[in-house]
């Protein structure tokens, strides 16, 4: 990224006269921090308040039975089809990724294959669950064609909202995401580095035991724990292609749509505390390994 | 909505080759075959989904039919203009479109006088300011829902408008329209710009409406279609507090008038895609011009020479 000459604009100063002036410019980053304190964290605590008061006071039994019973197993069913459909897009992400940058061949591949997943990546919601009732519902295009050729799809328990379903149609999203993450991580990989392992007389098996992967870890963990919160957090599309109730988000939704008694809500409210948990762990995760990516793309 | 880096920066870098083929050792004929292999079967997996709902919502067949013998019968746009005679589609896309402009001037209001105050009298606050961004990430829309709910019953005379998921909606789009933004700022000599416009005698809010605005032009626009993107797709919010903006409605549809349900996410696809493919251009255009300001601040010193400060 650009470096630009606002860093290192105050300088090195000693007088108190910058010290008072640093005191009033924090001033100027208030309305937005009153704002994100107003509509995202306020809301934000009042889950986990509600999620740990109970009618014996401030216990942690909301949350004990958010994540026992069918709660448990709903978040069983969430981690599996978010670890893998996160798993499939990082293997074929960074797969496409590495196609599309050392492709020479048709010169606009590239281009395509980053312009595409800018907008794939962000493909969500209801257009992508209908997308894929489409061709792979039970009426679906390519389910006929698999039945013409003697393969009836949903002869086992095949369903959109099963684990294999949900890892089908969340790829579509993860794979261009992790393109996005990776692309910039291979541009990183320098030439001379390949060039300096040959020399020494390293193998392409050596250079990516010892230099690719190594380098491109922290990019392929990152993503994978980006895919992984995405996945796991993911609603609109979850609530078209089914009404199980077995996936974490569905779940929320359930207790809180409509007007359920209160009982019930609370249990909504604990699901949403575990959700906001395990999407924050995972992403601040992200965010160290990023941080760490981002040393070798200058 | 789902989660996404634009990755504005991705564009800059896009140009260099990366690994040379021909270093190291020559490659087996067959070493570009795995990765033909791999393209054309994510080719297909990606424009599958897409033909089909095209086949769903553009021939005029009963869904049952639709199989290889019907491939070419009666393709008409009826289920793609069918939404347009409800008169609750006109009801849910006008609230849609208000809740999206005003998404969009809240976003701005916010977002830009912050951005630009953090990059010139607080560089040492961006670190933080990029990791608050990403909050929005570790709250999921669903788990936002949770909240609003419970607060919900203590500002009914605000929560119960549907103007209120406004701010909460800018909370969606940050992530995207702060990287934007901020991405645009660091392009920019900011500095230089400012002490030019300054000691040229313009006052801060001409030097920011003046100079820094229209700099930021690609930004601010590639920000406003973002946050207008998020807020014509987003469901969660929608749904669960019972706001019958357009994403609702598009599901109800399909239960209605299936064909025309398709067509309506159909619709809602393209546009979506086209407000993605327009920031893509956009973002390339912007870095391939980036030297302006020089020529900016130039005509920015003409014109104060004619209009007193």
């Amino acid at each position: 990224m650009t470096e630009n000459g606002t860093i290192v604009a105050g300088g090195p100063t000693t007088s108190a006269v910058p010290r008072a002036r640093r005191s009033w410019a924090w001033l100027g980053v208030v309305p937005f921090f009153a704002f994100l304190f107003l509509f995202l964290i306020v809301p934000a605590i009042s889950v986990f308040y509600n999620a740990f008061d109970t009618a014996e006071g401030l216990s942690t039994s909301g949350m004990q039975e958010a994540f026992s019973g069918q709660n448990r197993s709903a978040f069983w069913f969430s981690v599996r089809f978010s670890a893998g459909s996160a798993a499939i897009g990082v293997v074929f992400g960074t797969l496409l990724a590495y196609a599309a940058a050392t492709a020479t061949r048709p010169r606009w591949l590239r281009s395509v294959v980053s312009a595409f997943s800018g907008v794939a990546a962000n493909m969500g919601g209801l257009p992508l669950a209908f997308m894929f009732i489409a061709l792979l519902g039970r009426q679906g295009v390519l389910t006929k064609v698999f039945a013409q050729l003697g393969w009836d799809l949903y002869a086992g328990d095949f369903e959109l909202g099963s684990v294999p379903g949900l890892m089908t149609v969340y790829s579509y999203f993860n794979i261009p995401l992790m393109v996005l993450i990776t692309l910039p991580a291979i541009d990183g990989l320098k030439p001379a580095w390949r060039e300096a392992c040959a020399n020494l007389g390293g193998s392409s098996f050596t250079y990516w035991r010892r230099i690719g992967i190594p380098v491109l870890t922290p990019s392929l963990l990152g993503g994978f724990l980006l895919l992984f919160a995405n996945s796991f957090s993911a609603y609109a599309t979850a609530a078209v292609l089914t009404d199980n109730s077995m996936i974490v988000s569905s779940r929320i939704g359930f207790f809180l749509g409509g007007d359920v008694n209160l009982g019930d809500a609370s249990i909504g409210f604990s699901l949403a505390a575990w959700m906001i948990v395990i999407t924050a762990v995972s992403m601040a995760l992200y965010w160290i390994a990023r941080k760490r990516a981002e040393r070798w793309q200058a | 909505m789902t989660v996404v880096d634009p990755e504005p920066g991705a564009a800059v870098t896009g140009q260099t080759p990366v690994v040379p083929v021909g270093v190291g050792r020559p490659r087996a004929r067959f070493g570009r075959l795995v990765p033909n292999l791999v393209l054309i079967g994510l080719a297909f997996y990606f424009i599958a989904p897409l033909l089909a709902l095209a086949r769903f919502s553009l021939q005029n067949v009963p869904v049952i039919l639709l199989n290889f013998s019907t491939l070419f019968d009666k393709w008409s746009l009826g289920g793609v203009l069918r939404p347009f005679e409800d008169p609750i589609f006109w009801d849910s896309l006008t609230l849609t479109l208000k809740l999206a402009v005003g998404t969009v001037v809240l976003t701005l209001a916010l977002l830009l006088p912050t951005a630009i105050w953090v990059h010139m009298r607080l560089p040492k606050a961006r670190g933080l300011i990029e990791f608050v961004t990403v909050l929005p990430y570790m709250i999921p829309a669903i788990a936002l829902v949770a909240g609003i709910k419970i607060v919900k019953p203590h500002a009914r005379w605000f929560l119960d408008s549907e103007y209120s998921l406004i701010p909460f909606y800018v909370v969606l789009a940050l992530p995207f329209t702060y990287r934007s933004i901020d991405a645009g700022l660091r392009a920019l000599d900011l500095r230089t710009l400012v002490d030019a416009a300054r000691s040229l005698g313009a006052s801060w809010t001409e030097t920011v409406l003046r100079v820094l605005v229209p700099n930021l032009r690609t930004s601010i626009i590639s920000a406003s279609f973002l946050t207008a993107a998020v807020v014509m797709g987003e469901y969660t919010l929608a749904r669960l507090l019972l706001i019958d903006s357009l994403a609702p409605y598009q599901r109800i549809l399909v239960g209605k008038d299936s064909q025309a349900g398709y067509g309506l996410n159909l619709l809602a696809l393209v546009f979506t895609t086209g407000l993605f493919a327009l920031i893509g251009v956009l973002t390339r255009k912007r870095d391939r011009a980036r030297d302006s300001f020089a020529h900016r601040t130039a005509k920015l010193a003409h014109s104060t020479e004619t209009t007193p400060a």
